[in-house]
């Protein structure tokens, strides 16, 4: 059984290393047979030899592009968790307010940037506050969800045991909605990245620090698309380890006791 | 005697229908030109040249497609989705450097019309030392620099530029940077008298809106490409006399478009001599120098924007503007 | 032999002990108009382990969940020695006045350990750590989960998770027991061993014990007294004696007494069933 499990995690990381592999060499090739020009479509391995070669300009993008994203992150997931429990708390509320949750959901950030970096005049608080608008709706969401779903029978248990509000909010409530809770963060990690960079490619950045937003654009309107490429891979990177961080974190609090966690053991 | 003249008659004739032939015979080239942004007076003379029928005249069907906010003209053009396009030649030197095979034959404008506009009270561009000026992020790689090495503006000065004016409508401490034929116009209408400096009087080499096109293009489509420049031109001097054809166009492409910023941007354009003025008045419409690409070019080296061993001559000719000549 | 009352009289309690729950006439009709349980009149003295038996739909849980308090009686009332039992208020918790409810499923909380599911209710009420780990080990010894107390629920079976279940129960060193279909999900065997061990429990710890079970070899190994019950519309049909001393063993399973209670309860039923129109399979035992 635990030989089975160990080839498991061996294929988990293999398998799709190597379809990575596969298609990066098509790609490569493809390029060399058809003796495409690198600004149409550059090889992987020229990419590769820019990000090398541009480091210093592009991880001090990355840097700032990755400050706005926490920064988003960290509000959504403070202010909606707080909305969540708003919510729960009164129904009234809920009410009045989840349409306009959803409303700032749909509304497309690419419309509402420039308009939001009129109105806030400091630069970073303008970028940071339009990725946290793009990455707060799935916490809202989840944590409603999860401080709802709450076992009917353990509630009645703790209301046999004459608990009170809060000990029903932080001995059941809050460990139900965990699960919930944390795969909103997942979907919300992605969504603080990719509003940072929506928010910079329509907005700009002020001041001296550029994000990889603006690497783009600027690569883009000279046509160096070597760099465009580099940088785009390392937003795409930023992403994946921002996911694989909220697995983790998943795996720690949930672990031992979640479903979502376990693998086919008893 | 009769008879051979007859004969000569007839013979000339039929020469004559010869060489005549081929011209009616053969269909007008299609050309498409990208513009670099919504349709403006900034691009009326291309537009007149189709509403008089300039381009016709000279055997070609030209249609231009309008540029936008996120459209990259540079990008169609190198990927054969376009004919011509409107560039600028700080791009056309710096791509240069990715060995871009495309070069510039002509330039609509003699002067870059990009201005900064402050409030009333500001007295030179050096009194803007230190405080906030809004522009866009395609500008830190043009005027921003020469800013920079030549006022000694810093990057801490940067404010986002969203092209609307309400931020500098709403603080007497910003500037921005804008058009001299749009923006002191949406700004004077929204109540605000701005001090408006054109960065070209004020010493910017580049010209603006040149025609770029790919090597390819102008090794077997010369004629074509080089007729295009005589017609635009013809087409610009006609405008600035006349602008009712081509603004009639204009509209249609973007109805958006308004008459009085219309009449305000040909009326700036004449003003400040952007098309007509410079080498313009004696070397004819849309023409270009060897002294001037080389001034851009000094420019971006000492702004660090370009490497130096690039070799600038490379991004230009002037082999067709010497063969057109429109005097206005 | 067995004493068969009729209907509409409850049998009178033991007079030397004192009455536990007093259900008068308590009925609950929901506001749609669904007539759930017609008023029950119902006594039950220290001591005594009467099973509610019945078939889906009569009534026995909200008979069980009004004396627990969950539920709020829409007729008459409740009371619990002697004080008004309703949803509101609950059994005072002066000393040997607790109330303990066993739910149908195991109920546990899937984040906590063992121990800190069975020692859930000492953390509710305030019990120091030290007192309440103490208590915790005397309760999981009392239902035999010595040594599983890190273990998380998803790590037990389906009885190990049931005795968790009741060993939190125990926890608060209640006097009235209240358990609906405890078993119910649970095999044969492992069921088998669990009635046991309760009716161990019970005979240990004096406690008064509710006990709710469609299943009528239940109602007969483990009672002293069996309220059998009748759906459409959910009533009261008759008590019946269990006249069988304690404690009682597994050879008791297999006499003629039990068989003959059996057969008894399983008429009781099926009577029941062909005047109401109910379950078909009501009274079989399961």
């Amino acid at each position: 059984m635990s030989a089975r499990n160990g080839r498991d995690h061996v294929l988990r990381v293999v398998a799709p290393l190597a379809i990575g592999v596969a298609v990066l060499l098509a790609w490569h090739i493809w390029v060399r047979m058809f003796d495409i020009p690198q600004y149409i479509v550059p090889s992987p391995l020229l990419v590769a030899q820019t990000l090398v070669a541009d480091w210093d300009i592009l991880s001090a993008s990355l840097l700032i592009t990755l400050k706005v994203t926490f920064l988003a992150f960290f509000s959504a997931v403070i202010v909606g968790t707080l909305v969540a429990f708003l919510f729960v708390q009164s129904r009234l509320i809920e009410l009045s307010l989840f349409p306009y949750a959803v409303l700032l959901q749909v509304t497309p950030i690419v419309a509402i940037a420039p308009l939001i970096i009129i109105w806030v005049k400091n630069p970073d608080a303008a970028l940071t506050l339009c990725a946290t608008i793009v990455a707060i709706f799935p916490v809202i969401s989840n944590t409603t969800i999860g401080l709802r779903s709450v076992d009917p029978g353990l509630l009645n248990l703790f209301r046999m045991n004459r608990a009170t509000r809060a000990q029903i909010l932080f001995r059941l409530r809050i460990p139900s909605a965990l699960p919930y809770f944390f795969g909103g963060l997942r979907i919300a990690s992605g969504l603080s990245l990719i509003g940072a960079v929506v928010a910079e490619f329509v907005a700009g950045t002020g001041g001296a620090a550029a994000g990889l937003a603006y690497q783009i654009l600027i690569a883009g309107f000279q046509l160096n698309i070597p760099r465009l490429f580099a940088a785009l891979i390392l937003i795409t990177a930023a992403g994946v380890i921002l996911f694989l961080l909220m697995v983790w974190l998943s795996k720690l609090a949930l672990g031992n006791w979640h479903e979502s966690e376990l693998t086919d053991r008893s | 005697m009769q008879l051979i003249r007859t004969i000569h008659l007839a013979a000339c004739a039929a020469l004559l229908s010869l060489v005549s032939l081929p011209a009616a015979a053969q269909a007008p080239v299609k050309l498409t030109f990208a513009t670099n942004w919504y349709a403006e007076a900034e691009h009326g003379g291309f537009y007149q040249a189709i509403a008089e029928g300039i381009y016709k005249k000279h055997g070609l069907d030209v249609t231009v497609k309008m540029g936008g906010p996120q459209v990259n003209g540079l990008q169609l053009l190198v990927a054969n989705q376009i004919d011509l396009f409107m560039g600028y030649d700080i791009q056309s030197i710096k791509v240069l450097e990715q060995n871009l095979p495309v070069v510039t034959v002509a330039t609509t404008f003699q002067k870059d019309p990009t201005v900064i506009v402050s409030h009333p009270g500001v007295k030179s561009l050096a009194d803007l030392k230190g405080k906030p000026v809004a522009i866009g992020p395609a500008s830190d790689t043009t005027f921003w620099p020469w800013l920079r090495s030549s006022f000694g503006f810093t990057d801490a000065q940067k404010r986002p530029y969203g092209f609307s004016v309400q931020p500098f409508l709403a603080d007497k401490a910003l500037s921005q940077q804008g058009y001299v034929t749009s923006e002191p116009f949406s700004i004077e209408k929204g109540g605000v008298k701005p001090v408006v400096f054109l960065l070209a009087d004020q010493g910017y080499p580049p010209y603006a809106e040149t025609i770029v096109v790919t090597r390819e293009t102008l090794t077997k489509r010369r004629d074509a490409v080089k007729k295009f420049i005589q017609a635009s031109a013809e087409g610009w001097k006609s405008y600035l006399a006349n602008p009712a054809p081509g603004n009639a166009l204009i509209k249609k492409d973007n109805p958006q478009m308004e008459d009085d910023l219309l009449a305000y941007g040909v009326r700036m354009l004449k003003q400040y001599g952007v098309v007509a003025g410079g080498d313009a008045g004696k070397q004819g419409l849309m023409t270009m120098t060897d002294a001037r690409w080389k001034q851009t070019f000094d420019f971006m080296v000492k702004a660090g924007m370009v490497d130096a061993k690039v070799d600038y001559r490379k991004a230009y000719t002037l082999d067709l503007v010497k063969e057109v000549k429109v005097l206005p | 032999m067995n004493v068969v009352s009729r209907p509409d009289q409850a049998l009178p309690a033991d007079p030397d002990s004192g009455v536990v729950v007093d259900v008068l006439g308590a009925g609950k009709t929901y506001p749609d108009g669904t007539r759930a349980l017609a008023p029950v009149h119902l006594a039950v003295s220290s001591r005594e382990f009467v099973t509610l038996l019945g078939p889906s739909g009569c009534g026995k849980s909200t008979l069980l969940k009004m004396v627990a308090g969950l539920l709020a009686p829409s007729d008459g009332e409740v009371r619990l020695w002697r004080e008004v039992q309703s949803a509101a208020t609950q059994a005072p918790e002066a000393a040997g006045r607790k109330l303990a409810f066993v739910f149908q499923d195991a109920t546990l909380m899937p984040w906590s350990r063992v121990r800190g599911n069975v020692r859930l209710p000492l953390d509710l009420a305030g019990v120091p750590r030290g007192d309440a780990d103490r208590r915790v080990d005397d309760a999981l010894a009392l239902v035999g989960l010595q040594g599983f107390d890190r273990h998380y629920p998803r790590q037990l079976s389906g009885g190990m998770q049931m005795r968790a279940s009741i060993a939190r129960a125990l926890v608060m060193e209640p006097n009235l027991l209240l358990l609906d279909e405890p078993f119910g999900a649970l095999d044969e065997i492992t069921r088998t061993r669990l009635d046991a061990d309760i009716l161990d429990l019970w005979w240990r710890r004096s406690l008064t014990v509710m006990f709710v079970t469609h299943s009528i070899y239940e109602a007969v190994f483990l009672s002293t007294r069996v309220v059998v019950m009748a759906a459409r519309p959910g009533r009261v049909l008759r008590e019946v004696l269990i006249d069988e001393p304690f404690p009682r063993s597994e050879a008791f399973r297999v006499s003629q007494k039990f068989l003959s209670c059996c057969k008894e309860l399983s008429g009781l039923l099926a009577e029941a069933a062909a005047s109401g129109g109910a379950d078909p399979l009501a009274g079989a035992p399961t």
